[in-house]
């Protein structure tokens, strides 16, 4: 079977008058969709991001989040000598309890409140996390109302600012440095000693143990010490694996994407079809002329399928293109949004993520967009009788 | 043949073209009041009737810092105030669900009652629930969901707190703002936890509603400079607060409305210059004749207006209906409870349906308006 080719080729281009706002059109509905999934994959990137593959995580069993998770002091004092945990270079037990709680905070720009998740660790627990980076200011000092922040979120929250106050009850804390938590949850966390925060929040408990065994084998026999323990009732698993599951918040705004693109491809489709059939009746001579000189009906169908995907696929080339554009502007500057995470009740702070995946995902969707669209008015161009063809206007 | 009679077989001439085009201008429509429906639900909270009497105390710190259970007898004296109850977030799981759809709260149920008193519930069950220190009052929507029964076991696994309930479902209430929620006494949390002798939260009802924001201040300035500063506001801006933390999301929304809108209004544009193009013999005849522009242009309005407004009526009419008939609730499991589509959020889409009739006339007309008689004649497609 021959195609055609150029013929369809050239009237995509020449006759693009007619066309462009179709394929505007699904530039945009591609865009919308390819945005918002990348809004999701961000959501998702931040947690996926969080956490050293060496460390184990230890929370009560039951709870969904770091922040409702509750740990005795008994409990750490009974998981700190066992047997398989690393030691630092002081010869101490690389593990650390955290006391994870909310503060409400104004945000910046005097538009109403949200909550800030704070942190309460150890020098140990600093020890454990290499993805935290100082980066300007200093760490804080233990037993002092001292909290060192992270970057993103210290620019969204009035007072967070370098040498900042955030007010927490009668309790004043005093912001001494930044930090860059490398793209982590961590990004959107407020840090301040552990024993300071359990004074200041009147917390006899801690939240969550972190610890790093010395090796896989160690990490075997230590989680299933915890785990199969009753009167622990904890949980423990790999730091990384505990975070890539914190992945709730996302899952509206992963409906909402393809409520979104279902909803705004069948517009798409009934434009495509629209355009398609309008070109094809003012090609009815067009066609006529091609079968006289022997394409078969098949060619024929198969011709403007080609042509309405082509015309798609641009559309989607022109969306892709966009939000991709879209995407490297927020990135270079340093742009972030945030939004309430669901399972810790804070402010969650993240940025667009586009993995090339994800643009073949808006160009394939473009392509399905198209076809879909011409189907049926190729299907119709292609029964049309070749001489009543030729003698229309 | 009528003028009427004239637009109506112009606009259906080529039944296919404008099949899509009311179709695609009713999708576009129901995205449009699908996302203002979204937003509303994400940024209104849904009023009580009791809102206006209520407020809520919480600790200055934030919601999940707790409130030491001392401060009642003080919060009872305060002038304007009639009653209080403590209100604790549970934060139960049910059955073996990963979100459950409805929160439990602990209360106690006395003061409960007198704080809630819009919600209806037979007399009998609420004495069998103050009587029965692990029963529990459960929303009928969550009744209905589970199909439960008054007298049936209600487990919940903690996952704010280290501890398990086991409830015995003793009444039900209904015509609350929220029919979904379970309400338990708090001695039995009390008595799980060991008694740590603190509360999440204070609900309080006021004697009157202009009276509220002297309560508010009185209670405030009560707890200033002790160890658990509070924030008492009312039942509307306690609600208000959570929309805040929303942060980025309701932009969001709102620039892909807008994004919407342009497509649909390019679409629909192209379409109906389409239509037009496709007679601008005709058109020229028209005028050869002796039609004159203002009245060609009339056509063409009434055409690409009729169009759009069908394709309005269609989508917003749709999703009213859709909404309306779909278990929302059910199927967001519990994220978003009204999804209600309100005359408001109607209008301003049927608006837009209106805007876009209009504009998608004007390139066409104009580019009629252009062309000489000789020329319009000329033209071949």
């Amino acid at each position: 079977m021959v195609i055609p080719l150029r013929y369809h080729v050239r009237n995509v281009v020449v006759r693009w008058r007619s066309t462009v706002a179709t394929l505007l059109g699904i530039a945009l509905v591609v865009a919308v969709f390819v945005l918002l999934r990348s809004l999701a994959a961000g959501i998702e990137k931040s947690s996926a991001q969080t956490g050293d593959p060496r460390n184990i995580l230890v929370v009560r069993k039951g709870s969904q989040a770091e922040s409702s998770s509750l740990v005795t002091r008994e409990q750490l004092q009974a998981l700190q000598y066992l047997k398989g945990i690393a030691l630092n270079a002081e010869g101490k037990p690389l593990i650390s309890a955290d006391v994870i709680t909310l503060i409400s905070a104004p945000r910046a720009g005097g538009t109403g409140e949200a909550n800030l998740l704070i942190r309460g660790v150890t020098s140990r627990g600093r020890e454990l996390r290499p993805q935290v980076h100082l980066t300007t200011g200093r760490w804080l000092e233990p037993g002092k109302r001292e909290v060192v922040v992270a970057e993103n979120l210290a620019r969204r929250f009035a007072g967070l600012e370098m040498g900042g106050t955030l007010k927490a009850g009668m309790g004043r804390l005093k912001v001494v440095g930044l930090f860059n938590g490398g793209g982590s949850a961590y990004d959107s966390e407020v840090w301040m000693d552990a024993d300071e925060a359990r004074l200041l929040f009147e917390r006899e408990m801690y939240s969550s143990l972190i610890l790093r065994p010395i090796d896989d084998d160690a990490y075997r026999s230590l989680t299933n010490t915890i785990e199969s323990d009753k009167r622990f009732a904890l949980r423990a698993e790999r730091e990384v694996d505990y975070y890539a599951q914190q992945t709730l918040t996302a899952v509206p705004i992963k409906i909402l994407a393809s409520l979104l693109g279902s909803a705004m491809s069948i517009g798409a489709v009934f434009a495509a079809m629209n355009t398609m059939y309008a070109a094809i009746g003012s090609r009815t001579r067009e066609i006529g002329t091609l079968r006289v000189l022997g394409y078969s009906k098949m060619s024929i169908l198969c011709g403007f399928l080609l042509e309405g995907g082509l015309l798609a696929l641009l559309g989607g080339f022109i969306g892709v293109a966009v939000s991709y554009g879209l995407y490297q502007y927020v990135i270079l500057r340093g742009i972030t949004f945030g939004t309430m995470n669901f399972q810790s009740f804070s402010e969650t702070i993240f940025q667009f993520s586009m993995p090339p995946a994800l643009l073949l995902l808006g160009l394939a969707f473009s392509v399905v967009v198209g076809l879909i669209g011409s189907i049926l008015p190729a299907w119709r161009a292609s029964q049309i009788p070749v001489i009543s063809a030729l003698k229309s206007l | 043949m009528t003028i009427l009679g004239f637009i109506r077989k112009n606009a259906l001439r080529n039944r296919r073209r404008a099949l899509l085009s009311v179709g695609s201008v009713a999708v576009s429509l129901f995205l449009l009041v699908t996302l203002m429906t979204l937003i509303r639900e994400l940024t209104i909270p849904p009023e009580d009737v009791g809102a206006s009497l209520r407020l809520v105390v919480r600790n200055k710190v934030s919601l999940a810092q707790p409130l030491p259970y001392k401060q009642l007898s003080l919060l009872d004296r305060i002038p304007g105030v009639v009653a209080v109850t403590p209100f604790t977030f549970f934060g139960g799981n049910y059955r073996d669900e990963k979100v459950t759809s409805f929160a439990q709260f602990a209360v106690d149920p006395v003061r409960f009652t007198n704080v809630f008193v819009e919600s209806r519930s037979s007399p009998g069950q609420i004495a069998a629930w103050i009587a029965n220190r692990t029963g529990c009052l459960v929303g009928m929507d969550t009744m209905r969901r589970y199909d439960m029964k008054v007298g049936d076991k209600l487990k919940l696994t903690g996952t704010f707190y280290p501890c398990d309930l086991e409830l015995k479902i003793e009444g039900t209430y209904q015509g609350s703002v929220d029919d979904r929620t379970v309400f338990f006494h708090h001695k039995y949390l009390d008595e799980l936890t060991g008694d740590p002798g603190s509360v999440g939260t204070w609900w309080i009802r006021v004697a009157a509603a202009d009276a509220s924001g002297d309560v508010v201040s009185a209670i405030n300035r009560t707890f200033q400079n002790t160890s658990a500063e509070v924030r008492a506001e009312s039942e509307r801006s306690f609600q208000m607060s959570f929309v805040s933390m929303w942060g980025n999301i309701q932009v969001l929304i709102e620039s892909i409305c807008s994004v919407v809108v342009f497509t649909l209004m390019l679409v629909t544009v192209s379409t109906m210059s389409m239509a037009i193009r496709e007679r601008f013999r005709e058109l020229a005849i028209l005028k050869a004749i002796g039609f004159r522009r203002r009245e060609i242009f009339t056509f063409i309005l009434a055409e690409s207006f009729g169009l759009a407004a069908l394709g309005g009526l269609i989508g917003i009419g749709g999703a009213a209906l859709f909404w309306g008939l779909l278990d929302v609730q059910k199927l967001s499991n519990g994220f978003l409870v009204y999804f209600e589509v309100v005359p408001r959020t109607m209008a301003r889409a049927a608006l837009v349906a209106a805007l876009l009739g209009v504009v998608s006339a004007i390139g066409p007309s104009l580019a009629v308006a252009r062309t000489s008689v000789v020329e319009g004649l000329k033209t071949l497609d």
